[in-house]
């Protein structure tokens, strides 16, 4: 471990007040400043590793807000991530996430997964929906499965005229690849207005954050490895997610892993410096847009900006800057659409307590807007706020891509 | 740890949700922003006085020492509990009683944060005035305890000036309330002034009355630049002198100017020997006049360069320079030691010029930030504790700059407070009497030493 890092932090607590947890709990041992005295005192000896330890660690939602406060410019990101490895290697994860991380370690197992689970949503009576559910989220409010995987469904080149604009490899995530099909056509929609061609390697597969977080270092590798085969080609001008927090696998934990997990380091640094995400990706090429002159009647829309875009692509100016150049939505900021959801890619069925006050804080602010359709560009985050609405004030969550497509010429 | 008949009784008080005793959770209460660190035997989150009472009888019955804390960021080791015992967190104690704009107050709980309260009071344009660096984590109970202050306490005044009443327990368990909801109040000893600034040693705060001020309707910002050390503080000395009550007025040295321009290149002009930030504020035409006396006055005083905000964003960048030197000088080293003695103003120069020369006799690199207009300096000294030998030097420093400020008529700190960093020096500023009249007032509140001993009483 980098001892000057971990001794860089000055308890100064400038972060606590940025921390999404500490904001809910209000107690020290739930904040940045503690997790990083904890890590220091393990790692000095001073404590010993404890299933307490481990789940103080990983009450985190790997959101990144505290080293955007930090004035000692530590990299909480990679202290945690290093930690979490060494909390799982010595105390067993609960079943749950035990069963998530056998499922997204080989791509079949995901499609079979998702085609039982589709299978088990139409058999699951209505009574059982309301009961059961992930986390906060009842049964009946998560999201349908594609009928088709997405990419299965799409061809994997994409190719309009002669003279494409670029290259693009698109990197779709598990969840528009099972979840969310209308976020991939949608992009597809998109890039092929702006002429773009567009690579979706079939070979992709579950970027291995989710089993990273929970220190399932050879299942992640694995995947790490197909992605980085499937995306290093020498053809793509950029390599676009539609989902931010897949976006900082590629960006950040694919580097900040390459000794740990001996990748090959050319070829993820090449993979890291083409990744964009697409809200920046559409933002800087508004250009080659063109919407129907048609009248468009203009819906009111809020945004969600998914903690990982601010924190790994500080993209959500060029987001927002985006949100308001749309001819066919009024753009209408939540006051606190910074605010992290809860969701944190598993933490919002590991701690739904915490989530459900995070979430709840969330609606009351998109309420006070009084918009119609609330974007955000992360699918944990769309699931975590469209599955915790209640049923009266009804808010479509969709990703951004869905509210340009439809009005492009 | 403590005895299990003491721990069911705390259970019983607050639950067993707010009672930690694991050592992992303990070790999270061992530290604030100063480098020592000490174990509590148990942590309660408290959430209302009637608690906090009960707490304090079982504490008192018992003899165990109780420590209050806020967020911990205090910078003096004033919430670390180095006799062991029960910390007392108010930080789930956190809610905004009462505002009340039309007679000028709020009534808050002590584990609100300080920026909670700007948000809760900015809607109906009012503020609470003290804004110590801290702000956006640390809590009225911690800013009460230490009279925390800020660069706008320069025209506004601190913590102190904003208390109009309070609610404390008392190490017996008593509930005390003294103060009232009226500006004027002659009623008996002026209590709050004891209270505040004892660091948690007479008793502990569960309930303030605040008092708020409007949003001035302007603020002015500019960022002068001198090439000498004596203009810049001739131009402050000027433009305090001329009757002008800036609401801010920063001064950063050479070196800490050059260790910011290292980091993020802002433009700042490296060869300056003083570079002040200085913003007024209230009434639109007022400012815009003050700001003109105050043009003339620094451009007499030899002032290089004048740089305004036209815009909330210049504003901003113009702050960054000043809001960034913390961290830049954090991140230098592993540890970083921010210091606070003040000096009557006209001695800032002096004073400045004598920290450079102890920093050079050490081998040490100390940037100087000052809240120029009210004397308060903030040598910054990036360091590493682990390194015996640097931490010598550093610690001669620190005692030399105590004694230096001594001698210039200084005090020791201007807002961060004793606790553990400086109870040694007291006697530089105070005589043995004086002290022993503190002791007195301690034990008459607190005769059996429970409430955060082994601080400065
Ligand atoms: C980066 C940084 C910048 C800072 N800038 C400033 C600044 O500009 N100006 C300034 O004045 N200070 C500043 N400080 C110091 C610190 O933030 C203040 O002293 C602050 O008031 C502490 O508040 P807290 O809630 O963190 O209290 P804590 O650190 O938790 O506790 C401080 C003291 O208050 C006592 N206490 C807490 N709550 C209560 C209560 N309810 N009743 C009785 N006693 C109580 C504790 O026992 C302890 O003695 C800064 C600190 C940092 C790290
Ligand atoms: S990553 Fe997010 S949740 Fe975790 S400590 Fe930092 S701010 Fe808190
Ligand atoms: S903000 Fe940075 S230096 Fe300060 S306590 Fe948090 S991690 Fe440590």
């Amino acid at each position: 471990m980098n001892q000057k890092t971990l001794q860089n932090c000055g308890k100064c607590g400038l972060c606590l007040n940025a921390c999404p947890v500490y904001k809910i709990l209000k107690e020290e041992q739930a904040s940045p400043r503690a997790r990083l005295q904890l890590i220091k005192a393990f790692e000095e000896d001073r404590l010993l590793s404890s299933p307490l330890l481990k789940e103080i660690i990983s009450k985190c939602l790997m959101c990144g807000s505290c080293t955007g406060a930090c004035p000692s410019g530590i990299d909480h990101y990679s202290q945690f991530m290093e930690m979490r490895q060494k909390m799982a290697k010595d105390h067993v994860e609960n079943p749950m996430v035990k069963s998530m991380i056998w499922l997204l370690s080989q791509e079949y197992r995901t499609r079979l997964g998702a085609k039982m689970a589709k299978l088990g949503q139409k058999l699951v009576p209505e009574r059982f929906k309301e009961k059961y559910g992930l986390g906060n989220i009842p049964l009946k409010r998560l999201p349908e499965f594609n009928i088709t995987p997405f990419r299965e469904a799409a061809e994997e080149t994409i190719s309009h005229g002669s003279k494409p604009a670029g290259t693009i490899v698109y990197f779709t995530g598990c969840a528009t690849n099972y979840l969310y099909d209308d976020t991939g056509f949608s992009t597809l929609r998109i890039l092929e207005h702006m002429g773009y061609r567009v690579i979706i390697p079939k070979k992709q597969t579950c970027c291995g954050i989710p089993l990273l977080f929970h220190g399932a270092q050879k299942a992640a590798k694995n995947n790490i490895v197909t992605n980085i085969n499937a995306l290093d080609l020498d053809a793509a001008d950029t390599i676009l997610v539609d989902c931010a927090t897949c976006g900082t696998a590629l960006k950040h934990e694919y580097p900040l892993f390459t000794e740990t997990l001996g990748l090959d380091k050319t070829k993820v640094e090449k993979i890291a410096s083409k990744v964009e995400d697409i809200m920046s990706f559409i933002q800087k090429r508004f250009h080659l847009l063109s919407f129907t002159k048609d009248s468009i009647e203009k819906v009111k829309a809020t945004y969600h900006i998914p903690c990982h875009l601010k924190n790994s692509f500080g993209s959500h100016e060029q987001a927002q800057t985006l949100l308001n150049r749309l001819p066919c939505i009024v753009y209408s900021p939540a006051d606190n659409a910074d605010q992290c959801c809860g969701g944190g890619g598993s933490f919002f069925y590991e701690y739904p307590e915490i989530s459900k006050q995070m979430v709840t804080k969330k609606i009351e602010g998109v309420k006070a807007t009084l918009a119609d359709i609330w974007l955000t560009d992360c699918p944990v985050c769309r699931m975590n706020l469209a599955g915790n609405m209640e049923e009266k004030n009804e808010l479509q969550v969709v990703h951004p891509v869905k509210v340009i497509a439809p009005f492009l010429n | 740890m403590l005895d299990i008949k003491i721990k069911n009784q705390l259970i019983e008080v607050v639950g067993q949700n707010r009672y930690l005793d694991r050592k992992e959770e303990l070790a999270c209460f061992s530290y604030d922003a100063f480098i020592k660190e000490a174990m509590p035997d148990a942590v309660v989150f408290v959430q209302t006085a009637d608690e906090v009472a009960r707490i304090l009888k079982v504490a008192s019955e018992h003899k165990v020492p109780v420590t209050g804390r806020g967020a911990g960021t205090s910078v003096c080791g004033a919430p670390i509990p180095v006799k062991n015992g029960i910390v007392l967190c108010f930080s789930k104690m956190d809610k905004i009683i009462e505002i009340n704009t039309a007679d000028r107050y709020i009534v808050v709980e002590p584990g609100v944060v300080n920026a909670d309260i700007q948000n809760a009071l900015a809607p109906s344009g009012f503020f609470y005035p003290p804004d110590p660096g801290s702000m956006n984590t640390s809590t009225i109970g911690g800013n009460i305890a230490q009279n925390a202050g800020g660069p706008r306490c320069l025209k506004y005044g601190v913590t102190m000036d904003y208390i109009l009443g309070m609610e404390v327990v008392l190490a017996s368990g008593k509930i005390v309330k003294f103060g009232s909801k009226n500006i004027k109040d002659v009623t008996g000893y002026k209590l709050c002034s004891l209270f505040c600034g004892s660091e948690g040693t007479l008793g502990l705060v569960t309930q303030v009355i605040l008092k708020v001020l409007p949003i001035p309707e302007t603020v002015k910002t500019m960022l002068v630049t001198f090439g000498k050390l004596d203009h810049t503080a001739r131009a402050v000395s000027d433009i305090i002198g001329s009757g002008i009550l800036p609401a801010a007025m920063e001064l950063m040295d050479k070196m800490t100017v050059n260790a910011i321009e290292d980091s993020s290149h802002l433009g700042l002009d490296r060869k300056a020997e003083g570079t002040l930030l200085i913003e007024i504020d209230g009434v639109k035409e007022a400012c815009e006049k003050e700001m003109d006396n105050i043009i003339e006055r620094v451009k007499k005083q030899g002032a290089l360069d004048i740089q305004y905000a036209q815009t909330p964003e210049d504003r901003e960048r113009l702050w960054t320079a000043r809001r960034s030197a913390y961290g830049v000088f954090a991140k230098l080293a592993p540890d970083i030691l921010s210091e606070d003695v003040t000096v009557p103003v006209s001695k800032v120069p002096v004073m400045i010029k004598r920290i450079n020369k102890i920093g050079e006799r050490h081998g040490l690199k100390i940037g100087v930030l000052a809240h120029a207009g009210d004397g308060n300096m903030h040598p910054l000294i990036p360091a590493d504790r682990n390194n015996k030998e640097e931490w010598v030097r550093v610690e001669k420093a620190f005692d030399e700059i105590f004694h230096a400020a001594a001698e210039l008529d200084g005090t020791l700190s201007g807002e961060h407070g004793i606790g553990l960093a400086k109870s040694d020096y007291l006697p530089l500023v105070m005589n043995k009497d004086t002290i022993e009249l503190m002791s007195r007032i301690k034990h008459a509140v607190d005769p059996d030493n429970i409430l955060n001993p082994g601080k400065f009483v």
